[in-house]
Protein backbone atom coordinates (compact mmCIF):
# COMPACT_ATOMS: atom_id res chain seq x y z
CA UNK A 1 0.00 0.00 0.00
CA UNK A 2 1.66 3.38 -1.26
CA UNK A 3 0.83 6.33 1.10
CA UNK A 4 0.84 10.26 -0.72
CA UNK A 5 1.09 13.38 1.18
CA UNK A 6 -1.31 16.12 -0.51
CA UNK A 7 -1.49 19.63 0.63
CA UNK A 8 -5.01 21.74 0.70
CA UNK A 9 -3.76 25.64 0.26
CA UNK A 10 -6.02 28.53 -0.79
CA UNK A 11 -7.64 31.98 -0.02
CA UNK A 12 -8.73 32.23 3.98
CA UNK A 13 -12.63 31.06 3.92
CA UNK A 14 -12.51 29.28 1.12
CA UNK A 15 -13.09 25.70 2.57
CA UNK A 16 -9.97 24.06 3.01
CA UNK A 17 -10.33 22.82 6.77
CA UNK A 18 -13.56 21.78 5.26
CA UNK A 19 -12.61 20.36 2.65
CA UNK A 20 -10.27 17.84 4.67
CA UNK A 21 -12.97 17.58 7.26
CA UNK A 22 -15.36 16.24 4.91
CA UNK A 23 -13.41 13.35 3.71
CA UNK A 24 -10.75 12.41 6.20
CA UNK A 25 -11.20 9.21 7.83
CA UNK A 26 -9.59 10.36 11.48
CA UNK A 27 -10.89 12.88 13.56
CA UNK A 28 -9.19 16.37 11.89
CA UNK A 29 -6.17 17.25 13.47
CA UNK A 30 -6.46 21.28 13.07
CA UNK A 31 -5.04 24.40 15.05
CA UNK A 32 -8.13 26.97 14.37
CA UNK A 33 -8.20 29.88 16.34
CA UNK A 34 -11.03 32.77 16.75
CA UNK A 35 -10.24 35.62 14.42
CA UNK A 36 -9.80 38.29 15.41
CA UNK A 37 -9.89 40.69 12.46
CA UNK A 38 -13.18 42.03 13.68
CA UNK A 39 -13.53 44.86 11.15
CA UNK A 40 -13.59 42.60 7.98
CA UNK A 41 -15.50 40.11 10.12
CA UNK A 42 -18.60 42.32 10.95
CA UNK A 43 -18.67 43.71 7.22
CA UNK A 44 -18.60 40.52 5.95
CA UNK A 45 -21.29 39.18 8.47
CA UNK A 46 -23.31 41.57 7.37
CA UNK A 47 -23.94 40.52 3.95
CA UNK A 48 -22.88 36.72 4.81
CA UNK A 49 -23.95 34.56 7.78
CA UNK A 50 -22.00 31.58 6.22
CA UNK A 51 -18.73 33.16 6.70
CA UNK A 52 -16.65 31.02 9.48
CA UNK A 53 -15.31 32.88 12.26
CA UNK A 54 -11.93 31.27 13.07
CA UNK A 55 -8.86 30.56 11.31
CA UNK A 56 -6.08 27.79 10.17
CA UNK A 57 -2.98 29.05 12.40
CA UNK A 58 -0.96 26.34 11.58
CA UNK A 59 -2.01 23.54 10.11
CA UNK A 60 -5.12 20.94 9.37
CA UNK A 61 -4.46 16.82 9.05
CA UNK A 62 -6.74 14.37 7.72
CA UNK A 63 -6.33 10.79 6.24
CA UNK A 64 -8.55 9.02 3.27
CA UNK A 65 -7.63 5.82 1.44
CA UNK A 66 -9.03 5.28 -1.78
CA UNK A 67 -10.59 2.11 -3.12
CA UNK A 68 -7.23 1.02 -4.58
CA UNK A 69 -5.65 1.02 -1.50
CA UNK A 70 -3.59 4.05 -1.50
CA UNK A 71 -3.02 6.02 1.07
CA UNK A 72 -3.26 9.59 1.62
CA UNK A 73 -2.23 11.95 4.33
CA UNK A 74 -3.60 15.49 3.87
CA UNK A 75 -2.77 18.71 4.83
CA UNK A 76 -4.16 22.18 4.96
CA UNK A 77 -2.14 25.61 5.21
CA UNK A 78 -3.42 28.07 6.87
CA UNK A 79 -4.80 30.94 4.25
CA UNK A 80 -3.55 34.26 5.17
CA UNK A 81 -0.46 35.58 3.45
CA UNK A 82 1.53 36.13 7.29
CA UNK A 83 1.63 32.45 7.58
CA UNK A 84 3.46 32.30 4.67
CA UNK A 85 6.37 30.10 6.61
CA UNK A 86 3.87 27.48 7.47
CA UNK A 87 3.53 27.00 3.36
CA UNK A 88 7.11 26.13 2.78
CA UNK A 89 6.67 23.88 6.01
CA UNK A 90 3.40 21.84 4.71
CA UNK A 91 5.01 21.46 1.33
CA UNK A 92 7.75 19.59 2.15
CA UNK A 93 7.87 15.58 0.61
CA UNK A 94 4.24 16.66 -0.67
CA UNK A 95 3.68 14.96 -4.00
CA UNK A 96 0.57 17.25 -4.54
CA UNK A 97 -1.11 20.09 -4.47
CA UNK A 98 -4.91 21.07 -4.16
CA UNK A 99 -5.45 25.07 -4.10
CA UNK A 100 -8.98 26.20 -3.55
CA UNK A 101 -10.21 29.39 -4.52
CA UNK A 102 -13.31 31.47 -2.96
CA UNK A 103 -15.23 32.89 -5.57
CA UNK A 104 -17.38 34.98 -3.33
CA UNK A 105 -13.95 36.62 -2.19
CA UNK A 106 -12.63 40.46 -3.18
CA UNK A 107 -10.22 39.71 -5.81
CA UNK A 108 -10.67 35.43 -6.58
CA UNK A 109 -8.27 35.22 -9.56
CA UNK A 110 -5.69 37.49 -8.22
CA UNK A 111 -6.28 34.94 -4.97
CA UNK A 112 -5.05 32.39 -7.53
CA UNK A 113 -2.58 34.48 -8.91
CA UNK A 114 -0.87 34.54 -5.85
CA UNK A 115 -1.01 30.83 -5.02
CA UNK A 116 -0.07 30.04 -8.68
CA UNK A 117 3.18 32.22 -7.70
CA UNK A 118 4.08 31.12 -3.93
CA UNK A 119 3.75 27.67 -5.16
CA UNK A 120 5.49 27.85 -8.76
CA UNK A 121 8.52 25.77 -7.97
CA UNK A 122 6.41 23.23 -6.16
CA UNK A 123 3.90 22.74 -9.21
CA UNK A 124 6.70 22.89 -11.63
CA UNK A 125 7.83 19.63 -10.24
CA UNK A 126 5.09 18.25 -9.08
CA UNK A 127 1.22 18.84 -10.18
CA UNK A 128 -1.72 20.29 -8.65
CA UNK A 129 -5.29 20.96 -9.73
CA UNK A 130 -7.86 24.13 -8.68
CA UNK A 131 -11.23 23.69 -6.69
CA UNK A 132 -12.95 27.38 -6.87
CA UNK A 133 -15.63 27.06 -4.02
CA UNK A 134 -18.88 28.84 -3.45
CA UNK A 135 -19.63 29.62 -7.17
CA UNK A 136 -23.15 29.41 -5.97
CA UNK A 137 -23.06 32.65 -3.67
CA UNK A 138 -20.96 34.61 -6.68
CA UNK A 139 -21.01 32.79 -9.93
CA UNK A 140 -19.03 35.33 -11.60
CA UNK A 141 -15.99 35.22 -12.38
CA UNK A 142 -16.84 31.82 -14.62
CA UNK A 143 -14.74 29.17 -14.88
CA UNK A 144 -13.50 30.32 -18.64
CA UNK A 145 -11.94 33.86 -16.70
CA UNK A 146 -9.88 31.23 -14.86
CA UNK A 147 -8.24 29.21 -17.65
CA UNK A 148 -7.97 32.24 -19.76
CA UNK A 149 -5.63 33.93 -16.55
CA UNK A 150 -3.73 30.40 -16.34
CA UNK A 151 -3.05 30.15 -20.21
CA UNK A 152 -2.28 33.84 -20.64
CA UNK A 153 0.69 32.81 -18.32
CA UNK A 154 1.33 29.76 -19.59
CA UNK A 155 0.10 27.33 -17.16
CA UNK A 156 -2.24 24.09 -17.93
CA UNK A 157 -3.88 22.91 -14.40
CA UNK A 158 -7.25 21.10 -14.54
CA UNK A 159 -9.54 23.61 -12.93
CA UNK A 160 -13.47 22.91 -11.25
CA UNK A 161 -15.98 24.13 -9.38
CA UNK A 162 -16.08 22.49 -5.86
CA UNK A 163 -18.18 22.25 -3.08
CA UNK A 164 -15.67 22.19 0.08
CA UNK A 165 -19.07 20.11 2.15
CA UNK A 166 -19.32 17.80 -0.45
CA UNK A 167 -17.49 14.59 -0.20
CA UNK A 168 -18.27 13.22 -3.60
CA UNK A 169 -16.73 17.12 -4.84
CA UNK A 170 -13.76 17.02 -2.75
CA UNK A 171 -12.78 13.24 -3.75
CA UNK A 172 -12.95 14.44 -7.33
CA UNK A 173 -11.26 17.04 -6.95
CA UNK A 174 -8.14 14.49 -5.38
CA UNK A 175 -8.61 12.22 -7.63
CA UNK A 176 -8.17 14.73 -10.56
CA UNK A 177 -4.42 14.89 -8.24
CA UNK A 178 -3.60 11.84 -7.93
CA UNK A 179 -4.43 11.29 -12.37
CA UNK A 180 -2.30 14.16 -12.91
CA UNK A 181 0.61 12.62 -10.78
CA UNK A 182 0.27 9.61 -12.51
CA UNK A 183 -0.16 10.77 -16.17
CA UNK A 184 1.24 14.16 -15.75
CA UNK B 1 -8.33 44.11 17.55
CA UNK B 2 -7.78 45.33 20.77
CA UNK B 3 -8.99 49.06 21.88
CA UNK B 4 -6.28 51.33 21.80
CA UNK B 5 -5.49 52.13 25.80
CA UNK B 6 -5.37 48.37 26.37
CA UNK B 7 -2.87 48.03 23.84
CA UNK B 8 -0.71 51.13 25.24
CA UNK B 9 -1.09 49.06 28.94
CA UNK B 10 0.42 46.02 27.31
CA UNK B 11 3.15 47.74 26.18
CA UNK B 12 3.70 49.83 29.22
CA UNK B 13 3.73 46.08 31.00
CA UNK B 14 6.38 44.95 28.34
CA UNK B 15 8.66 47.96 29.11
CA UNK B 16 8.91 47.14 32.38
CA UNK B 17 9.71 43.60 32.00
CA UNK B 18 12.66 44.30 29.71
CA UNK B 19 12.98 46.84 32.80
CA UNK B 20 12.89 44.68 35.20
CA UNK B 21 14.85 41.65 33.63
CA UNK B 22 17.67 42.84 31.47
CA UNK B 23 18.43 39.70 30.44
CA UNK B 24 15.48 39.59 28.03
CA UNK B 25 16.44 41.45 24.64
CA UNK B 26 12.47 41.36 23.41
CA UNK B 27 9.25 40.61 24.13
CA UNK B 28 5.92 40.41 22.27
CA UNK B 29 2.20 40.19 22.39
CA UNK B 30 0.56 38.88 19.95
CA UNK B 31 -3.33 37.59 19.21
CA UNK B 32 -4.21 33.87 18.66
CA UNK B 33 -4.73 34.71 15.09
CA UNK B 34 -1.24 35.98 14.68
CA UNK B 35 -1.85 40.17 15.01
CA UNK B 36 0.98 41.70 17.04
CA UNK B 37 -0.36 43.91 19.72
CA UNK B 38 2.43 45.29 21.68
CA UNK B 39 6.14 45.28 20.89
CA UNK B 40 9.27 45.86 22.73
CA UNK B 41 13.08 44.85 21.89
CA UNK B 42 16.62 46.41 22.80
CA UNK B 43 18.81 47.38 20.78
CA UNK B 44 18.59 44.23 18.33
CA UNK B 45 16.75 44.59 15.18
CA UNK B 46 14.32 41.31 15.27
CA UNK B 47 11.67 40.63 12.60
CA UNK B 48 9.07 40.85 15.43
CA UNK B 49 5.73 41.42 13.18
CA UNK B 50 7.06 37.96 12.09
CA UNK B 51 7.99 36.93 15.35
CA UNK B 52 4.11 37.69 16.63
CA UNK B 53 2.57 35.62 14.15
CA UNK B 54 4.74 32.73 13.98
CA UNK B 55 3.87 32.79 18.33
CA UNK B 56 0.44 32.29 17.24
CA UNK B 57 0.93 29.59 14.91
CA UNK B 58 3.95 27.72 17.58
CA UNK B 59 0.90 27.96 20.18
CA UNK B 60 -1.86 26.50 18.85
CA UNK B 61 0.42 23.60 17.98
CA UNK B 62 0.97 23.31 21.54
CA UNK B 63 -2.55 23.26 22.23
CA UNK B 64 -3.12 20.88 19.64
CA UNK B 65 -0.44 18.47 20.78
CA UNK B 66 -1.39 18.58 24.57
CA UNK B 67 -5.06 17.84 23.59
CA UNK B 68 -3.95 14.86 21.51
CA UNK B 69 -2.10 13.37 24.51
CA UNK B 70 -4.55 14.59 27.18
CA UNK B 71 -2.50 16.34 28.79
CA UNK B 72 -4.70 19.62 30.09
CA UNK B 73 -3.73 23.45 28.34
CA UNK B 74 0.04 23.91 26.84
CA UNK B 75 1.27 26.72 29.62
CA UNK B 76 4.96 27.49 27.92
CA UNK B 77 7.43 26.57 24.91
CA UNK B 78 10.83 27.16 24.86
CA UNK B 79 12.74 27.03 21.94
CA UNK B 80 16.58 26.78 23.36
CA UNK B 81 18.49 27.63 20.74
CA UNK B 82 22.60 28.03 19.68
CA UNK B 83 22.74 31.70 19.85
CA UNK B 84 19.38 31.86 22.70
CA UNK B 85 15.97 30.99 23.78
CA UNK B 86 12.61 31.43 22.86
CA UNK B 87 9.44 30.93 25.03
CA UNK B 88 5.57 31.33 24.23
CA UNK B 89 2.90 31.49 26.60
CA UNK B 90 -0.42 31.88 26.73
CA UNK B 91 -1.94 35.13 28.48
CA UNK B 92 -5.10 34.49 28.01
CA UNK B 93 -7.35 32.33 25.25
CA UNK B 94 -6.65 35.24 23.08
CA UNK B 95 -3.55 36.83 23.53
CA UNK B 96 0.24 35.10 23.42
CA UNK B 97 3.17 36.53 24.82
CA UNK B 98 6.79 35.33 23.19
CA UNK B 99 10.11 36.48 24.81
CA UNK B 100 13.35 35.92 24.03
CA UNK B 101 16.87 36.34 25.42
CA UNK B 102 20.29 35.90 23.65
CA UNK B 103 21.95 34.21 27.26
CA UNK B 104 21.22 30.82 26.84
CA UNK B 105 22.34 30.30 30.57
CA UNK B 106 19.12 32.54 31.30
CA UNK B 107 16.25 30.15 30.87
CA UNK B 108 14.67 30.76 34.15
CA UNK B 109 15.27 34.32 34.31
CA UNK B 110 13.44 34.04 31.41
CA UNK B 111 10.45 32.09 32.29
CA UNK B 112 9.59 33.73 35.75
CA UNK B 113 9.74 37.27 34.50
CA UNK B 114 7.95 36.60 31.48
CA UNK B 115 5.40 34.37 33.32
CA UNK B 116 4.86 36.99 35.89
CA UNK B 117 4.22 39.26 32.99
CA UNK B 118 1.92 37.30 31.29
CA UNK B 119 -0.16 36.57 34.90
CA UNK B 120 -0.36 40.59 35.37
CA UNK B 121 -1.67 41.24 32.04
CA UNK B 122 -4.37 38.63 32.13
CA UNK B 123 -5.81 40.51 34.88
CA UNK B 124 -6.39 43.71 32.78
CA UNK B 125 -6.85 42.86 29.44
Amino acid sequence: MSEIKLVFTGSAGAGKTTAISTISEIPVINTDVRSNDFTTHLIRQSIDTSRKETITVAMDYGELTLDDGQKLRIYGTPGQQRFDYMWKILIKGALGLIILVDNAGDDPVGDLARYLDNFREFIKETSAVVGITRMDLSPEPNLEIYHEYMQSHGIRLPIYSVDARSRDSVVMLIHALVAMLEYG
Amino acid sequence: MLAPQLITKLDQRLAKLLEDCSVINAAVVTTADGHMCAMRQGNQDYPLERLATMGSTLMSLGDTITAELKMGTCDNIISENKQGIVAFMHINNNLVLVTLTVQKNALGMLLSHSRRCAEEMAQFV
